[in-house]
C-alpha cells in the first residue's frame, strides 16, 4: 500500500481544520461573528453530505477510488482558494442586515451556504473514501486524520500571525493541492504532475495579490473610513484579530456625556478590531484641563471617595485607567487579554496615548480578566468593570458570548479583593426592553447577600443618565457625606439617582424621564427580598449569570416566546434577541439537512442485513459525546488560560492528537466488541468523573506557571481522549466484518451529529449549563455502549 | 477650456436618469401615490400619530425619489432601507414619529444632523420655513442637495461637512433633529437649541431596535425623556403587565 495517503490524509485533515477557523476568521472580519457562526455550522454538513452520495455511489467511487481521492484533494484546495474570490463578489452585494429589508436577499444567504460548503464536502468526500478504501487500517487511517486535524488549528495559528484574513483560505489550501499531488495514481503520473504542480500558483498568487473583501458598510470600521479625512493609520494581523487604526478629524469619544458638559470633546483615532469598535486612542495631554469621564457616571465611585490603587479589568485601549490616574490613584493596575493590543499601546501607538502605559503608576498585565482574579492575591480601593452593552444596544448580538467576568461567581471573586472599604463600579447602557441593567443590579445584590449583607439599599448606589446608569457597589455603608456628594452631583450633570440610601420616587426621573415606569419598580423587586418571583415573571431571564452559565447577554426565555410575541408583535422577536436567534435558527436548519441527508441513503439502496439501528445509535452516540465534551474542554479551559486563542489550540490539539494515538493503539485489539463495550464504560465514567471534577481541579492549579499549566492540561485531557479516538474505527472495523455497504453512512452520521452537537451543546449550556452538556455526553456515549450490548 | 467630466457627477446624473427611466417606465405615479396614502392610512395614523401638519407632510413627499433605485417597489414598505455608506433612510413611521414629537409649525427654523437621502429635511420642510441639514458624508450630502433643489425645497439648505459644531451662525433652532445619533450628545447642539426648543434623537440600530429620545430645554436647564422602542410598530408593552 501507498504509504503516502498517510500524508496526504494528515494534510487534508489539517487544512479542513484550519480553513474551518480561517473562515471564521475572514466572515467575522467582513460581516458579523454571528453569521459566520451560521455559515460555518451549515457548511460543515459537507461532512454528512459526503457520507450520504458515498452511501449512494460507493461502486463508482472504489472502481475509480485511486483517481478519484487525487482529484477530491485537488478539487478541496482549488475550492478554497476560490472561495475569496466568491466572497469578494459576495460580500460586495450583500450583508446580513439586508435580510431584515428586502427577504430576495435570502439567495445570498443560500448561495454562501452552498459556496463554503463545497470545499468541506469534497475534502470529507475524500476522507470518508479513504476510510471505505482502507478500512482495514481505520485506526491508522483515523490516527492520520485525527493527528493532521490537531496540527491543523497549531498552522491555522502560525498562518493568523502572518496573514491577513483575505489571505488565510489561500495559504490553507496549498495544503490538499499538495496532498492530492502526494498521491497521483502511478498511471496518471506524467500527465498530471506538471498541471497539479501549476495548480500551486492560484494559492500562491491570491496570497501575493489578495482579493480586496468589501466590509460591511454597516461595520463600525466603514463609518469610520466614511468621515471626511480619515484614513488607516495602522494594520496587523494577528490571532488576536484583524487590528487597524483609524485616524480622523470627526472621531471623538465620549460614550454617555453629561447634557451639562459645555466643552469640546478631543478628537480621537479609534482602535478596531475585525472591522469592530474596540477603543479609543484619547491623546492624554488633551485632556490636561479637563476629563471627559469626569461628566459621565462612570464618575460616580470617584465622586464617593478618592481611591488610592484601581484595578480595571478588560480595560481595552486605558481610558479607564487614564481616568483613575486622573483622579489621583497612586496605583492603577491595567488587565486586557489582547495581547497585541497592549503591546502596539506601549510601543508604536505609544505616541497617541501620551506613553500611558509608561506611567510609573500603572502596571499592564495582558490576561483573561477573570484568570488575573483567580491568579491575583492583592486588595484594591476601587475595581472597574468593563462597560456592558454598547450604545443603543446591540439586540443581543452576543447572547452566547460567555463572559466570565459578568458571573455571579467572578464578582465573588472580586469582592474578595477589596479593601475594607473597597468598592465595585459597573456601567451599563441602558437598552428596552430593559434587560442588561437589570441583570448587572441582580448579579450585585446577590453578591452582597452571599457575603452576609442584607441591607442592599446601604451598599448600593445607582445613578441613571440619558443613556447609562452606573452602579457602585460598596463594602462598607456609604456614609450621609457620601450620600449628599452624589445627590449634588447629580443635580450638577442632570443625572438622576435610581438607588440611594434615604432617596424619594421624585427624584429618580427628576431629569431623564422613562417612558416606561416599570423600571423603578423592577429595581425594587430585585432588591428586595421577593427577587426570585421577579426573576421568575420577569419576561427575559434576568438571573444572574453563573460560571456554569457565562452567557450574560443571553435573555431569551424560550417559555416566553409566545408571551413575547404577544407583547411585541409578530416578527419582532428576532430582533429583541437575534444572537440566541440565529443559534436556533441554525440548530433547526442544521437538523434539517441532517435529518434528509441521514435518511437519502436508505429511499434509495437497498441493504440487506440488521445493522442499521446499531450504526445509527453508534455512531451518532459518539459524534455527540465528542463534540460536547471537546466544546465544555475549551470553555472550560478559557478561564484556565486566560485567552481564547490559546484554550482552543491547546484543546483541540490535545484532544486530537490523543485520540489519534488512542485510534492507533485500537487497531492492536482482537475482539473489538468486547473492547468497544470496556472503551465505551470508561468514556463513560471518564466524562462523569470530569463533570463533577474539572471545575475544582482547574482553579486549584490556575496559579501555576504557564508550562506547568500546559503540561497539567495535557495530563487531564489526554486519558479520556485517548479512550474517546477508539470508538469510531472499532466501530467501522466491526461494519466492515458485519456488514462493509454501511460504511459510508456511519461516515455521513458521525459528520451529521458532530455539527448539530457543536450548536446543540451552545443551547444546552446557555438552558441547563454546562454540568448537563457534559452528563449528556456521557449519555450519548451510554447510547452508544448500549447499542453494542445489543448488536 | 475643455469641459471637466467628474466621474462622481457623471454617476449622479446616469442615477437620476435610471431613476427617473425606472420611474416614468415600471410604476405610474398614481400608483405611488396610493401606496403613500397606504402608508400613512396602515403604518402612521393607526399607529397614533395624529399631528396634521407632519400627517400632510407624509402624504405629499414622494419617498420614493429618496431611495435608490433598486429599493423603489418597496419605498413605502413598513421598514428602513440602506442608501449607501452605511446609512438607511428611516422607517416612514419613525420619520413620522420624529416629526410629530417635535411638534413643528410655520415660522420655525430647524437643524438636522445627518440629511442621508434628505427624506427627513424634505418632510419637516413642508411644515415649516427653513430647514438646515448636515451631512458628514459628502456623497450623500451632495446627492441629496441636488435631489432637494430638483424636487423645488428651495427652504432646505444642505451642508456638506461634520455635524459636532451645529450651526453657530444660524442659531438658536427650535427643533434639531439628530438621524444619526452617537454616543454622546455634541454641548453645541443644545447650546444651540431655543429656550423651550426640542431635540430628538433615535438610539439604536436601525435594522434591530431603535429607542427614541426627546431632550428639551426649559429656562436653562435640560431635560431628557426616552420616548418607546420601536421596530416596524412601537414596543409598547402591554398594561397587563
Amino acid at each position: 500500500m501507498n504509504r503516502k495517503i498517510y500524508l496526504s490524509l494528515g494534510l487534508l485533515s489539517a487544512s479542513l481544520i484550519a480553513f474551518q477557523l480561517a473562515l471564521m476568521q475572514l466572515i467575522s472580519a467582513v460581516q458579523w461573528n454571528h453569521f459566520a457562526y451560521m455559515v460555518i455550522s451549515i457548511a460543515l454538513l459537507g461532512f454528512g453530505a459526503s457520507g450520504t452520495l458515498l452511501a449512494l455511489t460507493r461502486k463508482w467511487f472504489e472502481r475509480h477510488a485511486e483517481f478519484a481521492l487525487y482529484l477530491l484533494m485537488i478539487l478541496t484546495g482549488v475550492s478554497m482558494s476560490g472561495i475569496i474570490l466568491f466572497s469578494s463578489a459576495l460580500f460586495g452585494k450583500f450583508d446580513t442586515y439586508l435580510i431584515f429589508v428586502d427577504l430576495s436577499n435570502v439567495k445570498y444567504l443560500v448561495l454562501s451556504y452552498f459556496s463554503f460548503f463545497i470545499p468541506f464536502f469534497f475534502g470529507a468526500l475524500a476522507i470518508g473514501l479513504i476510510y471505505i478504501q482502507y478500512v482495514n487500517r481505520i485506526g491508522t487511517m483515523y490516527f492520520a486524520d485525527l493527528l493532521g486535524s490537531g496540527l491543523g488549528g497549531i498552522f491555522l495559528l502560525l498562518l493568523l500571525w502572518l496573514f491577513y484574513p483575505a489571505q488565510l483560505p489561500a495559504a490553507v489550501s496549498i495544503l490538499p493541492i499538495i496532498a492530492g499531488i502526494l498521491i497521483i495514481p502511478k498511471s496518471w503520473a506524467r500527465r498530471l504532475i506538471i498541471p497539479s504542480l501549476l495548480l500551486l500558483l492560484l494559492p500562491i498568487y491570491l496570497i501575493i495579490s489578495p482579493s480586496k473583501l468589501p466590509v460591511s458598510e454597516f461595520k463600525g470600521v466603514s463609518g469610520a473610513l466614511n468621515m471626511p479625512e480619515s484614513k488607516i493609520y495602522m494594520e496587523e494581523k494577528s490571532p488576536y484579530g484583524h487590528i487597524q487604526v483609524i485616524e480622523s478629524p470627526s472621531l471623538r469619544y465620549a460614550p454617555g456625556l453629561s447634557l451639562s458638559f459645555t466643552e469640546d470633546i478631543p478628537v480621537s483615532d479609534a482602535l478596531y478590531i475585525n472591522g469592530n469598535w474596540f477603543g479609543p486612542l484619547t491623546d492624554r495631554t488633551e485632556n490636561n484641563k479637563i476629563h471627559f469621564l469626569d461628566y459621565t457616571t462612570h464618575n460616580l465611585a470617584y465622586v464617593i471617595s478618592e481611591p488610592g490603587s484601581v484595578l480595571i479589568l478588560d480595560g481595552r485601549t486605558g481610558l479607564h485607567a487614564d481616568h483613575a490616574l486622573w483622579n489621583g490613584a497612586s496605583k492603577v493596575t491595567f488587565v486586557e487579554e489582547n495581547k497585541k493590543v497592549l503591546d502596539l499601546l506601549k510601543n508604536e501607538l505609544a505616541f497617541k496615548i501620551d506613553s500611558l502605559f509608561s506611567d510609573p503608576k500603572l502596571t499592564s498585565i495582558s490576561l483573561h480578566s477573570r484568570s488575573f482574579l483567580l491568579s491575583d492575591t492583592s486588595h484594591y480601593d476601587l475595581i472597574v468593570l468593563p462597560p456592558i452593552e454598547s450604545f443603543g444596544g446591540s439586540s443581543g448580538v452576543n447572547a452566547l458570548e460567555e463572559q466570565y467576568i459578568l458571573t455571579l461567581d467572578a464578582m465573588n471573586d472580586i469582592w474578595d479583593h477589596l479593601n475594607d472599604s473597597g468598592m465595585i463600579e459597573v456601567t451599563s447602557w441602558m437598552d428596552y426592553p430593559v434587560r442588561n441593567p437589570l441583570k448587572i443590579l441582580a448579579t450585585l445584590v446577590e453578591t452582597l447577600e452571599k457575603k452576609g449583607y442584607m441591607e442592599i439599599e446601604q451598599h448600593l448606589i445607582a445613578i441613571r443618565s440619558w443613556g447609562t446608569i452606573s452602579f457602585v457597589l460598596k463594602k462598607s455603608p456609604f456614609t450621609a457625606d457620601e450620600v449628599s456628594r452624589v445627590r449634588d452631583f447629580c443635580e450638577l450633570m442632570y443625572f438622576d439617582p435610581v438607588l440611594l440610601p434615604g432617596i424619594d420616587s421624585s427624584e429618580r426621573s427628576a431629569f431623564n424621564h422613562l417612558e416606561d415606569s416599570g423600571f423603578f419598580s423592577s429595581v425594587d423587586q430585585i432588591v428586595s427580598p421577593e427577587r426570585a418571583s421577579f426573576y421568575k415573571n420577569y419576561d427575559f431571564n434576568i438571573h444572574p449569570a453563573t460560571d456554569s452559565k457565562p452567557y450574560f447577554s443571553q435573555f431569551l426565555k424560550l417559555a416566553r416566546l409566545n408571551k413575547l410575541r404577544d407583547m411585541f408583535g409578530q416578527g419582532a422577536l428576532p430582533f429583541l434577541e437575534i444572537g440566541y436567534f440565529i443559534t436556533l435558527l441554525t440548530f433547526i436548519q442544521i437538523s434539517l439537512i441532517a435529518f434528509i441527508l441521514i435518511i437519502l441513503p436508505l429511499f434509495f439502496t437497498k441493504w440487506k442485513g440488521k445493522g442499521k439501528v446499531y450504526t445509527l445509535f453508534h455512531f451518532s452516540g459518539i459524534g455527540i459525546g465528542f463534540m460536547f465534551v471537546e466544546i465544555i474542554f475549551i470553555q472550560q479551559f478559557i478561564l484556565y488560560f486566560g485567552n481564547p486563542v490559546i484554550a482552543a489550540s491547546a484543546v483541540l490539539s490535545g484532544m486530537l492528537i490523543s485520540s489519534g494515538i488512542g485510534s492507533l493503539i485500537s487497531s492492536r485489539f482482537k475482539n473489538s466488541n468486547r473492547s468497544l463495550l470496556v472503551i465505551l464504560s470508561l468514556v463513560i465514567l471518564f466524562i462523569l468523573f470530569y463533570a463533577f471534577i474539572l471545575t475544582p481541579l482547574l482553579r486549584a492549579s490556575i496559579s501555576l506557571p504557564f508550562s506547568l499549566k500546559i503540561i497539567f492540561s495535557i495530563l487531564l485531557i489526554s486519558p479520556v481522549a485517548f479512550f474517546m479516538g477508539m470508538p469510531f474505527p472499532i466501530g467501522l472495523k466491526q461494519l466492515n466484518e458485519h456488514n462493509n455497504t454501511l460504511i459510508p453512512w456511519a461516515w455521513g452520521i458521525n459528520g451529521c451529529f458532530s455539527v448539530i452537537s457543536t450548536v446543540l451543546a451552545t443551547i444546552i449550556a446557555v438552558e441547563a449549563g454546562f454540568l448537563w452538556v457534559m452528563l449528556l455526553a456521557s449519555l450519548a456515549y451510554g447510547f452508544a455502549l448500549v447499542a453494542n450490548v445489543f448488536r | 477650456m475643455p469641459i471637466q467630466y467628474n466621474t462622481i457627477q457623471v454617476m449622479r446624473y446616469l442615477y437620476i436618469l435610471f431613476a427617473f427611466l425606472i420611474l416614468s417606465w415600471s410604476t405610474p405615479a398614481q400608483d405611488y401615490k396610493k401606496a403613500r396614502e397606504k402608508m400613512v392610512t396602515e403604518q402612521i395614523s393607526k399607529r397614533g400619530i395624529k399631528h396634521a401638519h407632519t400627517l400632510d407632510a407624509m402624504r405629499k413627499v414622494e419617498r420614493h425619489l429618496f431611495v435608490p433605485p433598486a429599493y423603489m417597489r418597496m419605498a413605502y414598505d413598513d421598514g428602513p432601507m440602506p442608501i449607501g455608506y452605511g446609512q438607511t433612510i428611516s422607517q416612514p413611521y419613525i420619520v413620522a414619529y420624529m416629526t410629530e414629537i417635535i411638534k413643528p409649525k410655520s415660522g420655525d427654523k430647524i437643524l438636522e444632523i445627518g440629511t442621508g437621502s434628505g427624506y427627513q429635511a424634505a418632510i419637516l420642510a413642508e411644515i415649516v420655513d427653513k430647514v438646515y441639514t448636515i451631512e458628514i458624508v459628502s456623497e450623500l450630502a451632495n446627492a441629496a442637495s441636488e435631489r432637494l433643489q430638483k424636487l423645488g425645497y428651495d427652504n432646505v439648505e444642505v451642508i456638506s461637512g461634520d455635524g459636532y459644531y451645529g450651526l453657530e451662525e444660524e442659531a438658536p433652532f427650535d427643533a434639531i433633529v439628530v438621524t444619526a445619533a452617537s454616543e454622546h450628545i455634541p454641548p453645541s447642539l443644545t447650546q444651540q437649541l431655543k429656550d423651550g426648543g426640542k431635540m430628538v434623537i433615535p438610539v439604536g440600530s436601525p435594522f434591530l431596535v431603535q429607542t427614541l429620545m426627546l431632550v428639551e430645554k426649559k429656562g436653562g436647564k435640560i431635560s431628557t425623556s426616552s420616548l418607546m422602542p420601536v421596530r416596524f410598530v412601537p414596543f409598547t408593552r402591554s398594561r397587563k403587565e
